[in-house]
């Protein structure tokens, strides 16, 4: 499959690339690892005129603490790079895990963070672990910058918030009080260049006296968007439970089930999608309150 | 104009931007031990090492990969000596039909430049890029296992 024609630039500055992508707007596509992009432009589902690469500007395939902040994340951050690094997986072990999930080892290398946001497929494997973790993304052109909550970001399949004229130039994580964790958990028919056919990520952080402050569910690839569940949050927060089997689990697992909207397609079931979710869910935070009482 | 950087050698192309790596090696550079597979980054048959890391070269536009080390298949012999991983694949049968193999074994070396001694799983995990579609996995695991006891 070849390419089609287009021009391409790679600007070394977020400035001119703003300034690019002010001139050519829908007619320009950002290049960022090029694991979906030249994919879709092979396959003619895209035909921009313009490539702008962001390739070129310093600074955006690292991760770094926000002096005690949280975390920032460069767009270009490779699957590769969040996997392993002892940053990620020390501050944000939810993301890393599911960073190792994502496609094959030869994507790793290539796909980034950002790329996958704006990507926006419902079974992104980035997109539920970032959720839970409360992610802002940043968006640039050429009159300012804007943040937006991840999961007011993505909107549907292939969907996001970003105008025409924007970048999504960094990806925050917000510093979490407390004892906390998370887990990944991705369920497909085979370990690698799997698309989920249902994923599930789970975050808690409790308060002093044990008892869980924060509670986050997202799933993947049961909605047209990764979702986080307000039913699983609610039932959760408050609760304080006695060990990693105690019922709150089952009982959140099974509002994320009803909160979750799958469809039946040549993958699975809705059905089948549905009963995943709540052994997925129960899975990812019985792991995860397991792994908060071995930390305390 | 670019200058790519394949196999320690520096080569001044001419080519149009929508090229991709793939297509440049072995186009331009007649470097065709690099195979051209499904192009859309699902059999790895295209793998070479980018400043050492796998990638699916068909998804790299060539212009982007100037500025990087690029090491293809044909740069792993020494002096017309085959490199160790592919002498091991020679005496253990990891090789069968070949299509597959420059990129297995570009795979295989970027693992074990990290993890001179890597378990099976870490081997499968290491090749999961990688379809061979002579379906010989286990020769393939059993070669990369006979590097590191040469």
């Amino acid at each position: 499959m070849l390419l089609p024609k287009f021009d391409y630039q790679a600007p070394t500055s977020i400035e001119e690339a703003a300034a690019l992508l002010e001139r050519y707007g829908a007619k320009a596509k950002c290049l960022a690892g090029g694991t979906d992009l030249l994919v879709n432009l092979k396959k003619k589902l895209l035909s921009p005129d313009q490539i702008i690469s962001l390739n070129k500007i310093e600074g955006y395939a690292e991760a770094a603490s926000q002096n005690g902040q949280g975390l920032s994340l460069g767009p270009l951050c490779t699957a590769a790079y969040l996997a392993g690094s002892k940053l990620i997986q020390d501050k944000s072990a939810v993301l890393a895990q599911a960073a190792a999930k994502l496609g094959s080892p030869l994507i790793r290398n290539r796909a980034t963070i950002g790329g996958n946001l704006v990507t926006a497929r419902p079974a992104s494997d980035l997109a539920p672990a970032l959720l839970v973790l409360g992610a802002q993304v940043t968006l640039v052109n050429s009159k300012g910058k804007r943040s937006v909550p991840l999961e007011a970001f993505l909107l549907g399949p292939g969907q996001t918030a970003i105008k025409e004229d924007e970048v999504l130039t960094e990806i925050i994580i917000p510093k979490e009080t407390g004892p906390s964790a998370g887990i990944y958990l991705k369920l497909g028919s085979r370990k690698s260049l799997e698309i989920s056919l249902v994923n599930a990520a789970s975050f808690l952080a409790l308060a002093s006296d044990g008892t869980i402050q924060t509670a986050r569910v997202a799933l993947g690839a049961v909605a047209p968007t990764p979702i986080l569940s307000p039913g699983a949050a609610k039932v959760l927060t408050g609760s304080k439970p006695k060990d990693s089997d105690d019922p709150v689990f089952k009982e959140a697992a099974k509002a994320a089930a009803q909160d979750s909207k799958p469809i039946t397609d040549h993958r699975g079931s809705a059905d089948y999608r549905r009963e995943m979710v709540e052994v997925l869910t129960q899975r990812t935070l019985s792991a995860a309150y397991h792994q908060l009482m071995k930390n305390a | 104009m670019i200058t790519l950087k394949v196999n320690n050698q520096e080569y001044d192309l001419v080519i149009p931007v929508n090229r991709t790596l793939t297509q440049v090696l072995r186009e331009n550079l007649k470097l065709t031990g690099t195979k051209q597979g499904c192009s859309v980054g699902d059999c790895g048959s295209c793998t070479v090492l980018f400043d050492g890391e796998p990638v699916n070269s068909c998804l790299v536009l060539a212009v982007e990969a100037e500025g990087h080390h690029i090491t293809t298949i044909e740069g792993l012999a020494d002096e017309g000596k085959l490199h160790p991983i592919q002498e091991a694949f020679v005496e253990k049968g990891g090789i069968q039909c070949g299509f597959c193999s420059p990129g297995m074994i570009l795979s295989a070396k970027a693992l074990l430049d990290k993890n001179p001694s890597p378990t099976e799983r870490e081997i499968r995990e290491g090749i999961s890029g990688n379809l061979c579609r002579c379906t010989g996995y286990q020769k393939i695991v059993e070669s990369i296992q006979a590097v590191d006891k040469r």
